[in-house]
């Protein structure tokens, strides 16, 4: 099938007059999935996989490549935890025959054979597997695979997956490259929806730390910024762009937030260090040890759990009190 | 009456480690005040290793060193360092410095751990300096002296310890002849003037034969001949330590040694 | 005179590091902000310490090794360092001092081996020898470490490598009582070996025939330089230039005998390093840059206009 143009694509999608879904409309068409999605829409609940199936589908993807595949992916290779979580999230989790050794959620994903850390991927390992379709998460590195298994014949998407918006169009992608479009969608609109409607403030300022020493913390431009916002709390560094950054423990003193945040890979009912480092009790939350840990990989990538972690970090929050 | 006894080696050996062959063996040496030895012999002869020896810095594997009668072994360096002022071969200077500054460094045996350089260490570097004919280099930068300013300057460092012995290890070794000249009779004057001893490794025979009062020439590591020049610098000795025809001219009393060309010789 | 000015500069540079910061503290305050008091103050000395310590160390080992481009870093206790900091965090070990001792731990070991390495014919420490030691040290160690933090599945691993990209933030009073009860006997070693220093610049033999007892120097000065700078790296991690450039900065100046280039070494590098933190700390605020990316910056002006000054002259 011919793509159509974006003015097309858009003229289109007016015509057709989905009003509730028009906004949702808007942010799948930069990837010129419009024609499609738009007889998906028409067909409404309609079994996606009968529709892709019968044609191929061509997307251009987060590196602004184009990639064809002649029918929806059928063994699938992920090598980005959260691209994982969301292919099993839309039902596609029996066609991922190869993961990365950080993918751990769902359980049934650790029976997936592990193909490498994903940080530099084996494209021999991640061939080995015989895939019809490979996902990667952007950088330079996986640039370089991508165009590595082009050259083998296998095609390679690359697919962003930093923040909350990206989950919901990363849904809508992946859902039309496995043919489970509607699953897709669903994923998504929930997302959206969750984005548009934070839960009431808590009225807690807090910091997220992730480091010691030298102290770093999460700023506006992070997934964890994103949580607290919708769990209703404020980052005190939500005006530092980046995703997070070194600051003096002054900086965190005189901005004093209320809880401070850290993250871990196991739950342990220890105190954190900073706890006890005499240099930290300068900060008012450490002092009155008000802490929130965040266990898991729950928290520490977007996707389709977001829902339930915004509800945990919302829960925990109101645990530590104001 | 005997001039007092500096420096005694008695029959020393030593062999360096990993070596087949001793580098020196059953060599003496005996330096009293006011004598000037000159240590003579081909590449190879264990002239430094002499040094060595004598100064405690090795262990000889046979034999005695003693200075001032203590065995060589029991000074400490700093002790021996106020005693023996050596001007070796080569210095490897680091940093760039000023004559004076260079000649101080000479004092270094007689200043205490954290003390600061006292008025008689200025002076007796100053006298130093005069003594070696160099004060008017006093503020020069080390690296803007010839060749025979500088082995004065060194000479200068060794006599700023104030020692009795003064060792010298081919100190002319590549100064011209005036430089060379210069060099030997101002040892000459220390040792007759100062109340010095000293003892001069050196390649050139002639000059050795007419500054010392004593020559030892060693040939692979023994004693070839010790005494007067004019004792050990004969042809026949000459000719076979250095393995070269040679004649042997008389010089003022000294005999002085002329290398002949393969034609010249019979 | 010179000694002034330096005393002046370090003085500046303190009191910009007590007075100034991302948090804005009013003069008036300063006494009774807990800012002030319990964070900027003890950091304040202890880069004064660090700095000093990094610079003192580096005139040494210049001395030593007979190279004017030796640098306390040079003789393999980074690496160690890092090693050391990585196997802490990749075996848990707990409590807040587990960081800063295992890279003292490491470095120390760093130093054993660099020193084993560089004895020739068993007993004489050769520079040369323990240069290529040191580079080779340093070198293995930081392959280890990082194929270990490559292998790991902890994300606290990669943070490692941030910690020792150095940085003061881990300052406090109780780390400035360790360094003052620490620094002050590697520091009178150090000192102490000035003069003699001095005469082993002439070269090994000629020191010994005036008086010096080369062997134990060389052990001495060696261990008592990494020592400090082991300190250093357990404390603040890695910080370069310091170092290697202050020495040399102070020589413009000094000249190069040690009596008086160990003192001002000292203080300039800790002038030095309190002025760079400040910079790093303030500069781009709330954010906070290495500080050893400050002190790159700030130090080759310096020393640059003092070399114009120096071979001018």
């Amino acid at each position: 099938m011919a793509l159509r143009t974006e003015a097309q694509t858009l003229a289109h999608l007016r015509s057709v007059g989905g009003g509730p879904f028009f906004a949702m409309r808007l942010w799948a068409h930069r990837t010129h999935l419009a024609g499609l999605l738009t007889l998906a829409a028409v067909a409404a609940c309609a079994r996606g996989e009968r529709t892709a199936a019968q044609r191929g589908v061509a997307i251009t993807d987060d590196a602004g490549r184009r990639v064809t595949l002649a029918a929806p992916a059928r063994r699938i290779v992920s090598l980005s935890p959260a691209i994982t979580e969301l292919l099993f999230a839309l039902g596609a989790g029996d066609r991922v025959v190869g993961r990365t050794t950080w993918c751990d959620y769902p359980p049934a994903a650790e029976a997936v054979p592990n193909v490498g850390d994903g940080l530099n991927p084996n494209v021999e390992a991640v061939a080995a597997r015989h895939p019809d379709l490979v996902v990667l998460y952007p950088s330079q590195v996986n640039e370089t695979a991508a165009r590595q298994l082009e050259r083998l014949g296998i095609a390679a998407v690359v697919v962003r997956q930093d923040r909350l918006q990206d989950v919901a169009r990363a849904a809508r992608l992946l859902g039309f490259l496995t043919g489970r479009e509607a699953a897709g969608d669903s994923i998504a609109g929930v997302i959206s929806r969750g984005m548009a409607a934070p839960a009431a403030p808590l009225g807690t300022r807090l910091a997220v730390v992730v480091w010691d020493n030298p102290p770093m913390v999460i700023g506006g431009g992070s997934y964890l910024d994103e949580l607290a916002t919708l769990a209703g709390a404020e980052n005190v560094f939500r005006d530092v762009r980046s995703a997070s950054a070194t600051v003096a423990l002054e900086t965190i003193a005189t901005r004093d937030p209320d809880v401070i945040v850290l993250l871990r890979d196991t739950a342990s009912s220890e105190p954190p260090r900073i706890a006890r480092r005499p240099e930290w009790q300068a900060i008012r939350a450490v002092r009155e040890r008000r802490f929130v840990q965040l266990t898991g990989s729950l928290f520490g990538r977007p996707g389709p759990r977001a829902a339930a972690a915004v509800a945990e970090v919302r829960r925990l929050l109101r645990e530590v009190g104001r | 009456m005997d001039r007092e006894l500096i420096l005694d080696v008695r029959g020393a050996a030593y062999r360096y480690p990993g070596t087949a062959e001793d580098a020196i063996a059953e060599v003496s040496l005996a330096v009293r005040v006011g004598e000037f030895h000159a240590v003579l012999g081909p590449n190879g002869s264990g002239k430094t290793t002499l040094v060595r020896v004598a100064l405690g810095l090795v262990e000889p594997r046979s034999g005695t060193c003693e200075i001032l009668r203590r065995p060589a072994t029991t000074w400490s360096r700093r002790e021996l360092a106020r005693v023996v002022g050596v001007v070796t071969q080569r210095e490897d200077n680091l940093f760039p410095q000023r004559v004076r500054e260079s000649v101080l460094l000479g004092r270094y045996p007689h200043l205490s751990l954290w003390g600061r350089e006292r008025p008689e260490d200025h002076a007796a570097v100053t006298r130093a300096l005069e003594r070696c004919d160099t004060l008017s280099l006093a503020d020069r930068w080390l690296w803007t002296l010839s060749g025979g300013e500088y082995q004065r300057v060194r000479l200068a460092r060794a006599l700023a310890q104030e020692p009795r012995l003064l060792v010298l290890d081919e100190p002319t070794a590549s100064l011209d002849v005036r430089h060379e000249m210069e060099l030997f009779e101002l040892v000459r004057g220390l040792v007759d003037q100062g109340g010095l001893a000293a003892i001069v490794i050196t390649h050139h025979v002639n000059l050795a034969a007419r500054f010392a009062d004593r020559v030892l020439l060693l040939s692979g590591g023994r004693t070839a001949a010790g005494g007067a020049p004019a004792d050990v610098l004969t042809r026949e000795t000459v000719e076979r330590v250095f393995a070269w025809p040679v004649a042997i001219e008389p010089f003022e009393g000294c005999p002085q040694m002329i290398p002949l060309r393969r034609k010249e010789a019979t | 005179m010179k000694w002034l000015g330096l005393a002046l500069a370090a003085v500046v540079a303190f009191g910009l590091a007590v007075v100034l910061g991302p948090a804005h503290v009013p003069l008036s305050d300063l006494a009774t902000s807990d800012i002030v008091r319990s964070l900027r103050l003890p950091r304040a000395i202890l880069a004064f310490l660090v700095g000093g310590a990094l610079a003192l160390s580096g005139a040494s080992l210049q001395a030593l090794v007979r190279n004017p481009l030796a640098d306390p870093f040079l003789l393999g206790l980074s690496g160690g360092a890092g090693l050391g900091a990585v196997l802490a965090i990749a075996l848990h070990l707990a409590g807040p001092w587990a960081l800063p001792l295992a890279a003292f731990a490491g470095a120390l070991a760093a130093m054993a081996l660099v020193y084993r390495l560089g004895l020739v014919g068993g007993a004489e420490l050769d520079p040369r020898v323990l240069i290529l030691a040191g580079v080779v040290v340093g070198a293995f160690a930081s392959a280890v470490t990082t194929a270990i933090v490559s292998l790991s599945e902890a994300t606290e691993l990669r943070n490692a490598f941030l910690w020792l990209w150095g940085g003061l933030s881990g300052a406090s009073w109780d780390t400035v009582l360790v360094a003052c009860v620490y620094f002050p006997i590697p520091v009178a070693v150090l000192v102490a070996a000035a003069r003699p220093l001095d005469v082993l610049a002439l070269g090994e033999e000629p020191a010994r025939h005036l008086g010096t007892d080369v062997e134990p120097l060389k052990r001495r000065v060696y261990v008592a330089a990494s020592l400090l700078t082991a300190a250093a790296v357990a404390v603040s991690g890695v910080i370069g230039f310091v170092g290697l450039v202050v020495p040399h900065a102070m020589r413009a100046l000094w000249g190069h005998r040690h009596r008086p280039l160990f003192p001002a070494a000292f203080l300039g590098g800790g002038a030095l390093l309190a002025f760079s933190d400040t910079v790093a700390r303030t500069v781009v605020a709330p954010r906070e840059l290495p500080v050893g990316i400050v002190t790159a910056l700030v130090g080759v002006p310096v020393f640059a206009f003092l070399l114009r000054k120096w071979t001018a002259s």
